[in-house]
């Protein structure tokens, strides 16, 4: 009896907290759709015009592209340095590993903003002021730690016989790495991939303080837009970005296993 | 081929990890077709002897030669050898049968000769039926056939097998034993096998390699192995026996007559009158009463354990010396524990080896 009653609060509670996650973005999509610019429920019709203005928000385009730019060029180097240095901490005899591997995870527990206003002044005191690099050098530091917290795991469960296996059947040296440890790595490199592209395309607590005029990515102007015109055209804004987010979820999922990607099973 | 000539050749391969001496002069003669065993304790050197043959690791020294080619400098993609890895090493991204065409694609090999081979592969250990399969969905043994598949299907020079049995539980891994060594003969394969398991070496092989701190210390045939164990190493990891230690009184033309504290015995051995040695028997050669012309020793028995056919027992025969004796229902009844009695055992098999050597 006290099981089940267990049992049922732990249902409700997990349902419970789904709706409480969900609930938001359905209202944010809805929003989007609202034929008024004040957005009122129940709705009366719906609109996609608000749609249309989204390309006419002031410098959205500009940041639009920033934020692209800085998210795949922080990915690609943090997938190549982090899964080095991740090679380097799970293979190599390199003394002090865990001390490394800690260091390089560490700024996924700090918060942003400790993370922001250090990088600001560690950037002033070196004389390091160009500011769309700084804005690059930030993004590693949110990126790298996705990398190789993902790159760490899958390594150590990767078998290093096999390169050895596929030596013995005939396979070279570099050949075996592309046949063997590039296909059993891929699923962690796609998932480290999305996990870092993510992160850096919706921080805000690090941008900010490293954003100038003409560096301004795109949640800092989001933010902007809400304060001088909160109308629908952030909800169809949000939506597009949640579509597109759901979209490269599912595709993974597909590829690869979203549970393996929540980190829930391997 | 000639059945005789010389297939696989080590010839004195040495090598050192830092300051220890892994492999030390190594040499080994295999022929065409014939299953040998490198028998030893964890850390012997045995997978790395494997390694060296495998191109897998550089040896210091030596030269190693397959199917009359000096391989020694060729890597490991060039030496056409094939290995069963302990963990199997199976890749997880590919197919059951994609793990067994990944050597012949590697190689170029026309498709539809890959396709026959995997065939011909999967259904010699019988998993035709599983092609399709991944790998995370067999068992241990079906993984551990895939592998085997895996190495035949490139028809390699020689098989290397590291401990690739030792995963399995006991009772497949003694069907595997037998079956493995069936098939192997079945396509005339040379094969090593790399085991610490002396029921799996005496099993599976034609000829057996003890080895110890990177040394062979005997290579025989199991029966000779057991029979005529070369050294106190070899008796000692090979089977039970019965040793007692002692001084050589007297020596005479390959016998000795030794002291020890159980009485006088007699061995067969080289040694200087003065030298200490252990003298040594098989168990199964101990008899209960006396025999002409025998070794014998009497005591009061401390343990009997019955092993179906056969029973094991334990003789206190004072002064720290002990018995072992194997005896069977068919020889007279056996004794219980407390019992005194005095058990015989011929000269002729009986050993002395040299008390230093001890393990
Ligand atoms: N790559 C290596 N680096 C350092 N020492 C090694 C290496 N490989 C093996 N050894 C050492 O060599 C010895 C023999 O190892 P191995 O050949 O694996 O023994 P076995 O297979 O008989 O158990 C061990 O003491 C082991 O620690
Ligand atoms: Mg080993």
């Amino acid at each position: 009896m006290m099981i089940r009653a267990a049992i049922v609060v732990c249902w409700v509670m997990a349902i419970g907290l789904a709706l409480f996650l969900i609930v938001p973005l359905l209202v944010i999509a809805a929003a989007s759709f609202s034929p008024t610019p004040v957005f009122d429920l129940p709705l009366t019709g719906a609109s996609t015009r608000w749609y249309g203005r989204i390309g006419r928000l002031d410098g959205f385009w500009p940041s639009l592209l920033l934020s692209l730019q800085i998210a795949l060029l922080s990915t690609a180097i943090s997938l190549v340095s982090g899964t080095l240095a991740a090679i380097a901490i799970a293979r190599g005899k390199l003394p002090g590993a865990g001390i490394f591997a800690t260091a390089l995870v560490s700024p996924l527990m700090m918060p942003g903003l400790v993370l922001g206003i250090a990088l600001l002044q560690g950037f002033r005191a070196v004389g390091f002021t160009m500011p769309g690099a700084t804005l690059l050098v930030a993004h590693l530091v949110i990126t790298l730690p996705y990398v190789a917290r993902t790159m760490i795991a899958g390594l150590a469960r990767f078998d290093f016989t096999l390169i050895e296996a596929a030596r013995t059947l005939g396979c070279t040296y570099p050949g075996s790495v592309l046949r063997v440890m590039v296909p059993a790595l891929a699923p962690s490199f796609l998932i480290a991939g999305i996990f870092s592209f993510l992160a850096s395309f919706d921080n805000y607590p690090v941008s900010i303080f490293l954003a100038d005029v003409r560096t301004k990515t795109l949640p800092i102007r989001m933010l902007q837009y809400i304060e001088e015109a909160p109308d629908p055209t952030l909800a169809a804004l949000s939506t597009l970005i949640l579509t597109g987010t759901v979209i490269l979820l599912f595709v993974s999922d597909r590829v690869v296993g979203l549970h393996r990607m929540a980190g829930t099973s391997d | 081929m000639s059945g005789a000539a010389p297939h696989l050749v080590v010839r004195s391969i040495s090598k050192r990890y830092g300051p220890t001496t892994v492999l030390d002069h190594i040499d080994l003669t295999i022929r065409r077709g014939e299953l040998v065993t490198l028998l030893g304790p964890s850390g012997c050197g045995k997978t790395t002897l494997l390694r060296a043959i495998a191109g897998l690791a550089q040896p210091d020294s030596g030269k190693v030669e397959l199917a009359g080619r000096d391989i020694t400098h060729v890597p490991p993609h060039k030496r056409n050898v094939g290995v069963v890895f302990q963990s199997y090493a199976l890749f997880p991204h590919l197919t059951v049968a994609g793990n067994v065409a990944f050597g012949l694609k590697v190689r170029g090999t026309a498709r539809r000769e890959i396709n026959a081979a995997v065939e011909r592969a999967l259904s010699l250990v019988k998993l035709g039926h599983l092609a399709g399969r991944r790998i995370s969905a067999l068992s241990g043994g079906q993984q551990q056939r895939v592998a085997l598949a895996r190495a035949i299907a490139v028809e390699p020079d020689v098989l290397l097998f590291d401990e690739a049995l030792s995963a399995l539980d006991r009772k497949l891994r003694e069907e595997m034993q037998v079956e493995l060594r069936r098939l192997l003969q079945d396509v005339k394969a040379t094969a090593i096998f790399v085991t610490h398991d002396q029921d799996e070496a005496l099993t599976m092989s034609d000829r057996v390699a003890v080895m110890n701190k990177g040394r062979i210390e005997q290579l025989a045939e199991p029966r000779e192995l057991y029979l005529r164990p070369a050294s106190l190493f070899a008796l000692n990891f090979v089977g039970l026996s019965t040793r007692i230690s002692g001084t050589v009184l007297a020596a005479d033309n390959g016998k000795v007559d030794v002291e020890t504290k159980v009485g006088r015995l007699s061995a067969l051995g080289n040694f200087q009158a003065g030298s200490p040695v252990i003298v040594a028997a098989r168990p199964e050669q101990l008899r209960l009463g006396e025999q002409s012309e025998a070794n014998s020793a009497a005591g009061r028995v401390r343990s009997v354990v019955f092993q179906g056919s056969r029973t094991l027992v334990e003789v206190d025969a004072g002064a720290g010396e002990s018995l072992l004796a194997e005896l069977s229902e068919r020889d007279g009844a056996i004794p219980r524990v407390h019992d005194e009695i005095r058990l015989s055992w011929p000269v002729t098999e009986t050993f002395a080896f040299p008390m230093e050597a001890q393990a």
